[in-house]
């Protein structure tokens, strides 16, 4: 089988997982949540085949254009979701998550994207591009499971201030704080991945680990936001409300990174 | 603390530092950076000077926002240093006088009786904590004992670590701002040139362009040789993604291009009323040949990419040949008898005008500029800051996030010859992992006779 079959099969799993876990949230069926989360594990081993298939065809990492960039985004974002479900109990927040792997694979295959392999441009011929853009998206994608629970916080905790009682062991504390784990995950990997192997590989190809380039700029304004998140909640005690916008402006400066540099602003990274 | 020294020290500065920060840093990524001053009048129109004179156009270099960095730094420095003491004093010097009421006040704890004698459980304890790697103090009163073991206490600095990794990056950065060079050296095949600030030569063996099938780039090669004065030649090839180090120097594939000014063009001339006349014409740019009966022909001029431009002139749309022209004219002794275009791509596009022009016609054969590689030569010694910094961030964050220190407390008492323990388990940040070894530690101790 071949790479746009298989996507297209990871694709067709995806939205049926997502249907189950609308399924479970709205009839309450524990059940539904399982096979909700056992159809996007097999979406994810289709998908990960897809994205070799695509690497054997093209001889180079598959993330050089915003077809494949996409698809590894959505690639990433299922396994930080299904890691974040399985250790803490996550089920409530596949549907919303889902809906959103399910946009970028919609994005990805939208005939916006050419989706033919190109030869790879010298800048990009090396090993730093591995390195440096698979775990900077996987950092994006745990930020992104941080996006959804905290979106999730703020809709049970006005809930909750009404007086009503949580609807499920996945409360608003439960919520805010799983919201910190995940970015106690993509903090770390953003940094590394986005800003150090950035660096590095800015030095090797360009003769300087610094451009001031607008994505570097704005990976660097992501980073000081959630920087902020760590601070505030950390050492000044912020946690709910505040902590989840901040939360949510940091998944949203990371978005804008991640694609509306590309498409607004013009500089060094010009290819993805 | 005196209120300046206070309001140094304070995080709520740190944060609108962070935010001023922010703000500035976006700033400049919505107005386009470093360009002339008449694309910013022709942008903004009168706001164009205000906007440079606040530094806004080249912001990243300007002194505000040199200065905003700065200041997060010494902030950082400040805060950092000022806790540092009194966390050191936490982490290292854990208070032994225990009560069993205050361990078992503690979210993990546990307490039992035990059938053998206070010694042997004393000794079994320290062992227990001992081979899972705690550092055990112990002191002995009334009828019995205090135990306390800590360990990963390194992160109690997790967060330290990760702020010098940041100041440490930022003089870095300051390095390279001030004692870091870079410059543009172009080079033809066989030219040498002397690198600027250094005291050997390069010299450009070879550069070439590599293609893939489908006619894109593959890579830009250029063979160098570096030439010091008294040691050995070295050669090397570099490409792009692949610099090569000497002497502190890095030198990398910039950029690279064809010198057209001085282009040779082979022009291939016939005349209309004779077809036995063909004349296979080798010239440099601004060099004329002969084409008999005391006619000359100049190549005046080449492009490489040939446009007419909104002005009417003919201009270069790139420096690539995607569409060579040569202009030539024809000359009689002192005078121009004919000019006109010829293209390389377009043989019927060739106009040539004047007296003598029905005479000949022209054509394009073939054409070449000398390469040149541009080398970027560039020289930062900030720049092993900045990885010790990453490393030294990265170690930061895992401790930080991964590493908490954790400590077990423990009260042994004598009672009629067995041995009452109360523990208590103290986690830093994760809970999950001390509480499954705190409940393994107890159940061996459980198990004693």
């Amino acid at each position: 089988m071949n790479e746009s079959a298989l996507f297209l099969l990871a694709f067709i799993l995806y939205i049926l997982s997502a249907f189950f876990y609308f399924g479970f949230i709205f009839l309450k069926r524990e059940k539904a949540a399982g096979i909700g989360s056992i159809l996007a594990v097999a979406g994810l081993a289709l998908h990960s085949l897809a994205a070799i298939a695509r690497t054997v065809e093209s001889g180079h990492a598959p993330f050089t254009n915003m077809y494949e960039s996409l698809s590894f985004l959505a690639w990433a974002s299922i396994l930080a979701f299904l890691l974040m479900e399985r250790k803490y109990k996550l089920q409530k927040a596949g549907p919303y998550f889902l809906l959103i792997v399910v946009g970028l694979m919609a994005l990805a295959s939208s005939p916006l994207m050419p989706k033919n392999v190109t030869p790879l441009v010298p800048a990009l011929q090396s090993y730093w591009l591995w390195l440096h853009v698979s775990v900077t998206l996987l950092g994006e994608a745990f930020f992104a499971v941080a996006f959804v629970t905290s979106i999730m916080y703020l809709a049970a905790e006005s809930r909750e201030r009404k007086g009503r009682k949580a609807k499920s062991s996945l409360t608003a504390e439960r919520l805010d704080l799983t919201s910190y784990r995940a970015v106690a995950v993509g903090f770390p990997l953003f940094t590394l991945g986005g800003l150090v192997f950035g660096m590095v590989w800015a030095y090797k190809a360009w003769g300087s680990y610094w451009s001031w380039d607008p994505k570097e700029v704005w990976s660097l304004v992501t980073w000081f936001v959630f920087a902020l998140y760590l601070h505030t909640r950390i050492v000044m005690g912020w946690k709910g409300r505040r902590s989840a916008v901040i939360a949510i402006l940091g998944f949203l400066a990371a978005l804008f990174t991640y694609f509306g540099v590309n498409y607004l602003l013009s500089g060094l990274h010009s290819y993805a | 603390m005196n209120a300046p020294l206070k309001f140094l020290t304070s995080l709520r500065l740190a944060i609108v530092l962070l935010i001023l920060i922010i703000s500035a840093s976006i700033l400049g990524t919505l107005i386009p950076q470093g360009r002339t001053a008449a694309e910013y009048a022709a942008r903004y129109g009168g706001l164009g000077p205000l906007l440079q004179g606040l530094g806004l156009t080249a912001l990243y270099r300007s002194v505000w926002y040199v200065a905003l960095l700065l200041f997060f730094g010494v902030n950082l420095l400040i805060c950092t240093l000022t806790r540092l003491g009194p966390k050191i004093r936490r982490a290292f010097s854990a208070g032994l006088e225990m009560e069993e009421q205050k361990i078992l006040t503690l979210f993990i704890k546990d307490k039992f009786k035990i059938g053998c004698p206070l010694h042997k459980a004393r000794e079994a304890a320290g062992k227990e904590l001992r081979t899972r790697h705690y550092r055990l103090r112990e002191k002995v009163d009334g009828n019995g004992v205090s135990l306390s073991g800590r360990k990963k206490t390194a992160g109690f600095f997790g967060s330290d670590l990760v702020h010098f990794g940041i100041l440490i990056i930022l003089a870095g950065g300051v390095t390279s701002g001030l004692a870091g060079f870079k410059s543009d050296l172009a080079l033809f095949e066989n030219q040498t040139r002397p690198v600027p600030r250094a005291e050997f030569s390069l010299r450009l063996d070879k550069f070439e362009t590599e293609y893939y099938p489908d006619g894109s780039v593959r890579d830009w090669k250029s063979a160098l040789t570096v030439m010091p004065g008294n040691k050995s030649p070295l050669s090397r090839t570099i490409e792009v993604n692949h610099p090569l180090s000497y002497g502190g120097f890095h030198f990398y594939q910039s950029a690279y291009g064809w010198d057209w000014d001085s282009a040779r063009v082979e022009i291939q001339a016939r005349k209309k009323s004779d077809p036995s006349y063909l004349k296979k014409l080798e010239i440099k740019t601004g060099e004329k040949a002969d084409l008999g009966d005391g006619l000359q022909i100049l190549a005046a001029r080449f492009i490489p990419d040939f446009i007419i431009d909104e002005k009417n002139n003919p201009s270069t749309r790139s420096l690539e040949p995607n569409n060579p022209a040569v202009l030539v004219e024809g000359w009689e002794g002192a005078a121009k008898v004919f000019s006109g275009w010829i293209f390389s791509r377009y043989p019927d596009f060739t106009n040539i005008h004047g007296d003598k022009e029905a005479e000949f016609s022209f054509e394009l054969n073939r054409f070449t500029g000398s390469p040149y590689s541009v080398i970027q030569v560039a020289r930062d010694p900030g720049v092993g800051f900045i990885w010790l910094g990453s490393i030294i961030l990265m170690a930061g964050l895992f401790i930080s996030f991964y590493w908490s220190p954790q400590e077990i407390r423990m009260r042994l008492d004598d009672f009629q010859g067995k041995t009452e323990i109360a523990a208590g388990g103290i986690l830093f940040k994760n809970r999950e992992t001390l509480q499954a070894e705190f409940s393994m530690i107890m159940d061996s101790l459980r198990g004693l006779k």
